[in-house]
């Protein structure tokens, strides 16, 4: 232990310095410009060495020779940080730290992080959404001690990278034209909306798909032979917000990808799908002519497989006229012109004089180099490369700073942010206007802007139902590979890749149920948990049924022998029925060898026996592989027609279908969006509930409490025990060194148990009696804090809660804002929830709030 | 994947950089000459190449006929289809069993074949494949990682590039080049003559001025931002940077570009096409300029045509045939023999060390499809070629029990290549549903 004396020392110059700063005031973020002797020592020595040094150890944690923050201790520093930002440290029955002090404390050691790793990668924990949640909840929503000062806030000045989906989106509006908005369907894929996965959940461009009219062979030969580009930007799939500006750049086997087929664009653009076809007789109306000079032999997954409809279907471009065979050389106007068109299309802004130029001397630079046609598109192809076309600048570098230091945007960069803040597409007219008119530089101006695409549904809006996937991570069900054994034990069909559809479907499914809420705009999160409404195919007949017990499955596998029995005498009468209509044609053709018409009956008959033969094979082969009606009590989905925003047609004929109904779910096993299946095996894994993942979300994303990162000495595996339930099986994160945290998550996420993990509704889990008990503890509403039965009683207690909805406007924030909030964003945050409340929970009162902020239009520049 | 040791990988590197012609027109390169005789010495591959046929590889049309148990190769007689390897037999390690279930490679598993993971038709790539892997711990390449994929003339032309076989991480696909004029024009641009040369000019004009556009609105962003930016304008530096490279070896690379004809001009069947390709694959190993080609003989797809082989059917349906005694599979398989043996000749011809570049060079053939077209994954035949200084046993056939994953063979490649790891894209929890054992393939270790 440390010399006694030695403590009593640095507690009297600890406390020497807290009346020093007692008449001083902090301001949150700002540098604490103190040694590792000043301050952290006395934190260190007077809330943690008592438990963590090398008598005691806590946590196999020994804080006593812990020193200044250098690169070899700045793993321990982070977890010490994490554990005081989150108040999880100094534990319950130990004396707290003033908040100030705390706060301090925690600034200091990210400053000095900062400064420790800034060659070595630098610190950035702080900035990552994860981490948000270390701001104090109860600082921004309640009283601030004195002796903090706050200042207006702002956001940092930026390049805001675009997401893949954004950029492919952009680049379908150059080679597809999609439809207009359609109010008595609103639900169906529309001019604006992003282009979304498709049926193996990739993110592609299609060319020309809307000119198809007929193609050879099956699904796969279909995806293969049409034309497609891969998203070329790279981002992560995983769990949260993946759009803060400062997460990605772009690298140069990216730059080399985008150019070459920024050329297949241009060309398509040209061409059409003359660009596309191996023989030009591939474009017509009638594809019996192409039969007659089509190549011979199999051409399946050829790109000559595909008959093209001579429809001008794509969007009338520039391009087209530049590039006719009969077209005069081109001038200076007609470039600029092609450029100017492209440069506005990619950037969402029309170039600056000096960019038209330097765009159009490199595309006679190259024309001059290799050709007119080739040097058009290789020239015209840079474009697509432009800073502004893969970045979306937020530089302020306009307009004076106020006294604060902030300067507003203006112009272009605030009519950019604020169409940014919802649509993928370049600013409609209005907005364009607006801009180029001077009329967006106040906050008016853009409350007028905002108001207005907010409140035109055919304006589609594809950046808040991004919010909602980011923040629900309800898309990943796809994306989860299951073992076949396990995923057949959950009683869903399994036959090649039979579930993974289902699950892309089911994300398009859960987008047009938060569509459906959003478009009511009433209570917006708390119909989002506890809504029965269901958007539903066929195949949720499975997804949103029950699992059957082992008495029911019993009793179910007894009454399918019987109707297969009788299905298969049915067959079998038919089919002798059949033969003996053949034996007495057969027999009076014999009879009567010239009669043409009997001849013609037994043809007849033989063919219809033999198609007969087949669909009896087809109907025992379905039900010999039919599990699901055994293991399975289907829910009896209905309701009205509806519609989900799926893929352009990628995989021929098992393309996704938009077709849906509204339907409400079982009473008393579902409720809202955590309980559907979309939800529920985004959160599970190969073989099991995810119970600690959806433990996380709900502590992360309704509670806004923060999990330190897992311990890198923590071998996190939960044992193998098919005989075992999960609960059972994590028991290993009860021993006390896990349950500090697992504490804070199991009992949130097993209340899921009620479910499998393909998100059936279950009674029984290994035969016994489902155990779907929990807790929310910690929650820092004690209205809140107690044990619940089982999920659909937790999120009804969650969604009554007001400081979920608070969380929920955090979540919002960081969506529109890009970056996490600071205690300086308090009085933002608390505007946007009251806009939310008073408007009664609307989703668009929100936006608008956020949108109109500080933290919107202000940034801090460094000049 | 399991955790990579980068400083013992990145020992590695340091340790041997490039092809080993310590040339002294090929200046970045020469200190490889020196590293040589230690790496050498301690085995272990300097480039690897992978070859995926496509469609399946059945183990009948490549294990000898009556041979059911692991062996050596030298009293047996190789089937008909890699015939043409009789010859080198004593380099080939022929394996079966191993497995790749959880790859569901049924009409092919795509990024999944090399990454060991689950793929499928339109399925992301999931995390890194071991042919980027290798090329980021074998010794350092101006273009570390080339592939090549090879398919009907119609597919070449209509799509020059695809990404369906290697990746370098999660959503993050490699492209395949399969115009074989415009990856002479990227790697030999700076040497070739006439319209190739009019073309590299012209877009090495391009890629200056854009990386000048770019740095240019750079110049005044905020600190954080400065950085990020910086690394995209560094992707332009790159480009200009490997071109530059390249340009600044030429007089080495002459000595191996690729005469360009009638085969990249006027093909007269896509064979032609894929031969430039091989070809290409070829030089830029000899030359230095890459550790990993990677073939994708039907670009990772269930199609493909091989009309110069009188292989009048193409496409799908070539998967739906049984593949042993069928002439045309046995046409298909063949044509792959010979350009297994012509890549081994032509990296015989050239002295690396104390021996030759194929001394330290692996081969790795096999498909994308496992065993068949419709095929579970059960078996994965896989044939090994080269030694790689004596690392990996050869002349012999290994019957393996079907328990361990293809997987296994990765981990083994990259401990061979100085990377130690136990499992190659598997989670703990996912071997012990699907790997029987751990760390290496001892049965292909010598």
């Amino acid at each position: 232990m440390r010399r006694t004396g030695f403590v009593v020392c640095v507690a009297i110059l600890f406390l020497a310095g807290r009346v020093a700063r007692a008449a001083e005031t902090y301001t949150p973020g700002e540098p604490v410009q103190e040694p590792f002797e000043g301050l952290a020592r006395s934190f260190l020595d007077k809330h943690c060495v008592e438990c963590h040094d090398d008598t005691t150890a806590e946590a196999d944690l020994n804080l006593l020779d812990l020193g200044a923050v250098d690169e070899t201790n700045a793993a321990v520093w982070k977890s010490v940080w994490a554990q005081v930002a989150l108040r999880e440290m100094p534990p319950e029955k130990k004396p707290k730290p003033e908040v100030v002090e705390r706060l301090r404390f925690a600034d200091w050691i990210v400053g000095e992080l900062q400064r420790a790793l800034a060659d070595k990668g630098g610190f950035h924990a702080h900035l990552d959404p994860k981490k948000a949640n270390f701001v104090d909840h109860d600082l921004l929503f309640g009283e601030l001690p004195e002796g903090i000062a706050l200042k207006p806030t702002a956001s940092p000045a930026r390049l805001w990278r675009v997401t893949p989906q954004e950029h492919i989106t952009r680049l379908n509006e150059l080679i597809n034209t999609e439809p207009p908005y359609d109010p008595a369907r609103s639900g169906l894929r529309t001019h604006g909306d992003a282009v979304p996965t498709n049926h193996g959940g990739e993110l592609k461009l299609y060319f020309g798909v809307d000119n198809i009219l007929r193609w050879d062979g099956g699904t796969v030969a279909y995806a293969t032979s049409v034309k497609s580009v891969p998203v070329v930007l790279s981002s992560a799939r995983k769990h949260g917000f993946e759009n803060y500006p400062d997460f990605y750049s772009v690298n140069s086997a990216e730059a080399t990808q985008i150019l070459g087929k920024a050329e297949d664009i241009l060309e398509y653009m040209a061409y059409g799908p003359l660009s596309l076809v191996g023989l030009p007789e591939q474009i017509t109306d009638d594809p019996a002519t192409y039969d007659k000079v089509r190549p011979p032999g199999d051409l399946r997954g050829l790109p000559t497989a595909i008959v093209y409809s001579p429809k001008f279907l794509r969007p009338a471009t520039p391009l087209i006229d530049l590039m006719k065979e009969d077209a005069a050389a081109p001038t200076d106007e007609t470039l600029r012109a092609a450029v100017e068109y492209l440069f506005e299309a990619l950037a969402f802004r029309p170039p600056t004089a000096a960019e038209s130029d330097d765009y159009v001397a490199l595309v006679k630079d190259s024309i001059a180099k290799v050709g007119r046609k080739d040097g058009i598109f290789m020239g015209l192809s840079a474009i697509f490369l432009d800073r502004d076309a893969l970045f979306r600048p937020e530089l302020a570098e306009s307009g004076a700073p106020d006294e604060h230091g902030r300067v507003m945007l203006q112009d272009w960069e605030l009519g950019l942010a604020v169409n940014h803040a919802l649509r993928y597409l370049k600013p409609d007219p209005a907005l364009r206007a607006a801009i180029v008119e001077g009329r967006m530089r106040t906050r008016a101006d853009v409350e007028r802007e905002i108001g207005r695409l907010l409140a035109d549904e055919s304006i589609r809006k594809p950046r808040v139902l991004q919010f909602f996937r980011d923040y629900f991570d309800h898309d990943l069900g796809g994306s989860i590979c299951k073992d076949n054994r396990a995923l057949a034990d959950t009683g869903v069909p399994t036959r090649g890749d039979a579930h993974y559809f289902a699950m892309f479907h089911a994300t398009a499914s859960t987008d047009r149920l938060i569509e459906i809420i959003l478009e009511k705009d009433r209570d917006v999160l708390k119909e989002l948990l506890t809504t029965r409404q269901v958007v539903a195919t066929e195949m949720d007949q499975v997804y949103f049924g029950r699992k059957h017990t082992a008495e029911e499955k019993k009793a179910a596998l007894a009454a399918k022998k019987v109707s297969d029995a009788a299905a298969k005498e049915k067959e079998e009468a038919s089919l002798a029925a059949m033969q003996d209509e053949i034996a007495a044609l057969e027999a009076r053709l014999k009879e009567t060898p010239a009669d043409r018409a009997t001849a013609k009956a037994l043809d007849r008959q033989k063919k219809a026996y033999e198609a007969g033969k087949k669909k009896v094979e087809l109907a025992r082969r379905q039900r010999s592989q039919d599990t699901v009606s055994v293991d399975v009590a289907k829910s009896d989905l209905e309701g009205t027609p509806e519609f989900a925003r799926v893929s352009r047609p990628s995989f021929g004929a098992g393309s996704m279908k938009p077709e849906r109904f509204l339907a409400t779910a079982p009473a008393g096993e579902r409720l809202g969006i955590l309980t559907h299946p979309s939800w529920l095996v985004s959160h599970s894994d190969a073989m099991d509930n995810h119970a600690i993942h959806r433990g996380i979300w709900i502590r992360e994303r309704l509670l806004g409490g923060g999990i330190p990162d897992v311990p890198i000495t923590v071998d996190a595996q939960l044992p193998v025990e098919p005989e075992s339930t999960l609960r059972e099986r994590m028991r290993v994160t009860r021993e006390k060194y896990c349950w500090t945290c697992h504490e804070k998550m199991d009992p949130l996420g097993l209340p899921f148990e009620i479910y499998n993990h393909a998100g059936l509704y279950r009674t029984t889990e290994l035969d016994k009696p489902v155990d779907a008990s929990g807790e929310i503890i910690a929650s820092g509403d004690p209205a809140l804090d107690g044990p619940v039965g089982n999920a659909i009683e937790m999120i009804e207690k969650l969604a009554a809660s007001e400081r979920v909805e608070q969380v929920f406007v955090r979540h919002a924030f960081r969506f529109w804002m890009g970056r996490n909030e600071t205690l300086h964003d308090a009085p933002v945050l608390q505007a946007a929830h009251r806009a939310y409340r008073d408007s009664g929970g609307s989703m668009k009162a929100l936006i608008t709030s956020l949108v109109t902020s500080d933290a919107f239009l202000y940034r801090t520049v460094e000049r | 994947m399991n955790r990579i040791d980068r400083r013992s990988a990145l020992r590695r590197l340091a340790a041997g950089a490039g092809a080993a012609l310590g040339s002294a027109a090929f200046p970045g390169l020469a200190q490889a000459a020196a590293s040589t005789a230690s790496r050498a010495a301690s085995g272990g591959p300097k480039r690897i190449i992978f070859f995926l046929q496509n469609q399946g590889f059945d183990p009948a049309t490549c294990i000898p006929a009556g041979m059911k148990n692991s062996g050596s190769l030298a009293g047996a007689k190789l089937p008909e289809p890699i015939e043409a390897l009789e010859p080198y037999k004593e380099r080939l390690h022929i394996i079966n069993g191993l497995h790749g279930l959880h790859t569901s490679p049924s009409h092919s598993a795509f990024f999944g074949a090399l990454g060991g993971y689950r793929g499928g038709d339109g399925v992301p790539p999931a995390g890194a494949t071991i042919d980027y892997e290798l090329s980021k711990v074998l010794p350092e390449t101006l273009l570390p990682h080339l592939c090549i994929g090879m398919d009907s003339m119609e597919n070449m032309t209509a799509k020059p590039t695809v990404a369906n076989l290697s990746a370098s991480g999660a959503g993050q696909p490699i492209f395949m080049h399969s115009n074989p004029n415009h990856l002479y024009q990227m790697l030999y641009g700076g040497i070739a003559e006439g319209e190739i040369r009019r073309q590299h000019e012209a877009r090495s004009g391009l890629f200056d001025r854009m990386e000048a556009l770019a740095a240019a609105k750079g110049a005044s962003l905020p600190a954080a931002d400065s950085q990020r930016y910086g690394r995209y304008v560094a992707g332009f530096h790159d480009i200009n940077g490997l071109r530059e490279r390249l340009a600044g070896v030429s007089d080495h690379l002459r000595n191996f570009a690729p005469a360009v004809d009638s085969r990249y001009t006027a093909p007269e069947f896509e064979t032609d096409w894929h031969d430039a390709l091989l070809d290409l694959g070829i030089s830029a190993l000899k030359s230095g300029i890459t550790s990993v080609l990677t073939i994708g003989s039907g670009r990772g797809e269930i199609f493909g045509a091989w009309k110069g082989l009188g292989v009048q059917e193409q496409g799908h349906n070539l998967g739906h045939m049984p593949q042993p005694d069928n002439p045309i599979w046995i046409k298909i398989r063949q044509y792959n023999s010979r350009m297994l043996v012509k890549l081994m000749e032509e990296l015989e011809s050239v002295p690396e060390g104390s021996g030759t570049m194929m001394d330290h060079t692996l081969i790795v053939y096999t498909s994308n499809n496992a065993d068949q077209q419709h095929t579970s994954g059960a078996t994965w035949p896989v044939m090994l070629l080269g030694n790689c200084g004596g690392v990996f046993k050869t002349g012999r056939f290994t019957q393996l029990d079907g328990k361990r994953p293809i997987n296994a063979l990765y981990a083994t490649l990259l401990q061979s290549a100085g990377v130690p790891v136990e499992r190659y894209n598997m989670t703990e929890k996912l071997a012990a549903k699907f790997d029987a054992g751990k760390g290496p393939l001892r049965e292909i270790l010598a």
